[in-house]
């Protein structure tokens, strides 16, 4: 007994003699911190198990009773006399968001290399000329876009809205300038002794990029990935003056519309913004210490 | 005469050797490079200088599909935006002449509509300058070593990476105007309100709340660019400081603020650009309401609410002359900064 008092006596006094005032209120600066991120999110997800009793009651419902279902069911269940068919925007997110960021891995790929490893002329011209565009405003380009693509779309016979490969299309446009710097900085960091020698061997260049380069680069070019990726699917501006069909709605045009639905139904929102949120933090947490190098260098755009 | 030929013919054959090679090379590396400069300048280059065209046409939604045959209107669309009530600042109220001062201060805040130019300069200048601060504050926490280091570094940088639609609506319901809204519910339970308040419904207070969001989501941005340039600093300046005997905030104003200096500023004057073309935010948030329009939000509504493309247009080249003048400052101030560092 006297041996665990004396432990005791002997913790607290160490936690004592460990607490400073400077620790404590870095601790309490930490725990604000903290706080303030993440109950937001806290509330998004609690808020999507809650009824449509917990949400609309006169005082918030901190935690809900239990984890109910009726926001997902109403999302995704056709039974439901609501349903939103949000399976359908799943998919159109999908669609628009996995191309966008294949194609602009593969062309950044290129041109990066051009880039970093080869020599013309303009070349910084160039370089800077596309990174100037990543600074223009989406809302002065958006107009003459839309005016743009709907004159060639009515010469090439097809529609431009509700059009999933004209808004890849746009997304390539701002996604492409940032890809290229991201992987331009990376190739430079890979020695060229390593290419000269593989070009000594009688590689051809494409040789030399397939083979040597591009094995080197696989984690600039998963952040890349990763990044127009998120860009894609988080995107709303575009999307919303690009599409007017629910059934091609992306996934932040149709939260949208659902918060403006005429019955405000908050808990349907938070569900399906849980459903878009989740897979992107996640991805980004489980592979952050590849890609908080590309977010200081403007991966993404905010 | 020979002795002066015979070296510069050598250096001269030798060149167009390497001339072929690097021709060769060019040829590749413009193959390899087209297919984005083709994307990016067909699809932001010539729409940008379209837009130019568009802002001096009457373009509408009846002539969209005839476009090149716009009616040419000179600077009207101009005039007109210049003009128009939700881009000027506007009248002051009656009171303003008998008002002492802090009655003015509140009017100013309050009751004022200071147009979208104005409402846009000020939003960005204070939401950057809230989002710096952030930032700086949350890289100094994180700079020493303490367990669980990297995880909170990880969760600090979840609100730049959620998507923009579910923040905005977390943040609107946890700011909604009923008692049930959690703000609401906490501040009446502090007995800090009387009333619920409808925080983004307010002049003035919706303004100050969309500020306040900009920094919670951006600081991240921030906050990385800061902590890289931290790590990089001298341990032997602090050592020498600790040698003088400087106290920890003397070592921060005097070494690591001096340090920081260029850091901060790109970071300040690229958020203060991307803030100031930020359209989604605000949209989301407050729809653009009370105290809210910015250059942005106006332009959209001028364009595909009103559907009035030239007057949309010309909004966004005026949007488009300030951000210049950013950038302007960007290039000639930072760029050169870096570059003598």
């Amino acid at each position: 007994m006297a041996h665990a008092s004396a432990e005791r006596l002997n913790f607290i006094e160490r936690t004592a003699r460990w607490l400073t005032w400077r620790r404590f209120i870095f601790a309490l600066s930490l725990l604000m911190f903290l706080i303030t991120i993440l109950f937001p999110f806290y509330w998004m997800v609690s808020s999507s198990f809650k009824t449509r009793a917990e949400i609309g009651g006169r005082e918030p419902v901190y935690v809900p009773e239990s984890l109910r279902l009726e926001a997902y069911e109403e999302l995704f269940d056709p039974a439901h006399p609501s349903y939103q068919e949000f399976g359908r925007n799943v998919l159109n997110s999908m669609i628009v968001a996995i191309p966008t960021a294949l194609i602009a891995v593969i062309l950044s790929t290129l041109g990066a290399y051009a880039i970093a490893r080869l020599r013309f002329k303009g070349k910084n011209f160039l370089l800077n000329g596309i990174l100037m565009i990543y600074l223009f405003p989406g809302v002065l380009l958006i107009i003459p876009l839309f005016a743009m693509v709907a004159r060639i779309g009515t010469f090439l016979g097809f529609d431009v809205q509700d059009n999933l490969p004209v808004l890849i299309l746009t997304y390539l446009a701002q996604t492409l300038p940032v890809a290229l710097y991201m992987l331009t900085n990376y190739f430079r960091t890979i020695p060229s002794e390593i290419e000269q020698a593989g070009l000594i061997d009688g590689c051809s260049r494409m040789q030399v990029i397939w083979r040597i380069t591009l094995p080197l680069a696989v984690p600039a070019l998963v952040s890349v990935a990763i990044y127009t990726f998120m860009i894609a699917w988080n995107e709303f501006l575009y999307a919303l003056v690009f599409l007017n069909d629910h059934n091609m709605f992306t996934m932040p045009i149709k939260i949208n519309a659902i918060y403006n639905d005429p019955s405000p139904r908050p808990h349907v929102v938070m569900a399906a913004s849980t459903i878009m949120t989740l897979p992107v933090v996640f991805l980004f947490l489980a592979l952050e210490r590849f890609l908080a190098e590309g977010l200081a260098a403007g991966g993404v755009k905010g | 005469m020979t002795s002066v030929t015979a070296p510069d013919a050598a250096p001269k054959r030798r060149s167009r050797r390497w001339n072929s090679l690097d021709a060769r090379e060019a040829r590749l590396a413009w193959t390899l490079i087209s297919p984005t400069a083709l994307i990016v300048f067909g699809l932001v280059l010539f729409p940008a200088i379209f837009s130019v065209w568009i802002s001096f046409h009457d373009v509408g939604l009846s002539n969209l599909n005839d476009v090149f045959h716009a009616e040419f209107v000179g600077l009207d669309n101009y005039r007109e935006v210049i003009n128009d009530f939700a881009f000027k600042p506007g009248e002051l109220p009656e009171e303003w002449a008998t008002a002492n001062l802090g009655e003015k201060v509140s009017i100013i805040f309050t009751r004022w509509n200071w147009g979208a130019a104005v409402t846009s300069v000020v939003y960005s200048f204070a939401a950057t300058a809230l989002t710096v601060l952030v930032g700086l504050g949350a890289s100094l926490l994180l700079n020493r070593p303490f367990r669980g280091r990297g995880l909170a570094r990880a969760t600090f940088l979840i609100p730049y990476v959620a998507p923009i639609v579910s923040v905005a609506f977390v943040w609107r319901w946890l700011l909604d105007p009923r008692p049930s809204g959690v703000l609401n519910d906490v501040l009446m339970n502090l007995n800090l309100i009387d009333l619920p308040r409808a925080y983004l419904a307010e002049r003035g207070l919706a303004l100050l709340i969309v500020i306040i969001f900009e920094a919670w989501r951006y600081f991240p941005f921030a906050m990385l660019m800061i902590l890289a340039r931290l790590q990089a600093i001298d341990r032997s300046m602090y050592e020498a400081a600790d040698v003088d005997g400087a106290t920890t905030w003397q070592k921060f104003w005097y070494v690591t603020l001096p340090e920081l200096r260029y850091v901060i500023g790109a970071i300040f004057l690229l958020r203060l650009m991307w803030t100031f073309n930020k359209f989604d935010d605000i949209f989301l948030l407050t729809g653009g309401g009370f105290g809210t329009k910015v250059l942005p939000v106006l332009t959209y509504e001028f364009s595909f609410r009103l559907r009035d493309f030239g007057k949309g247009a010309a909004t966004a080249m005026i949007l488009l002359v300030i951000l210049v003048v950013f950038l302007a400052l960007y290039v000639g101030v930072v760029m050169k900064n870096v570059e003598e560092d």
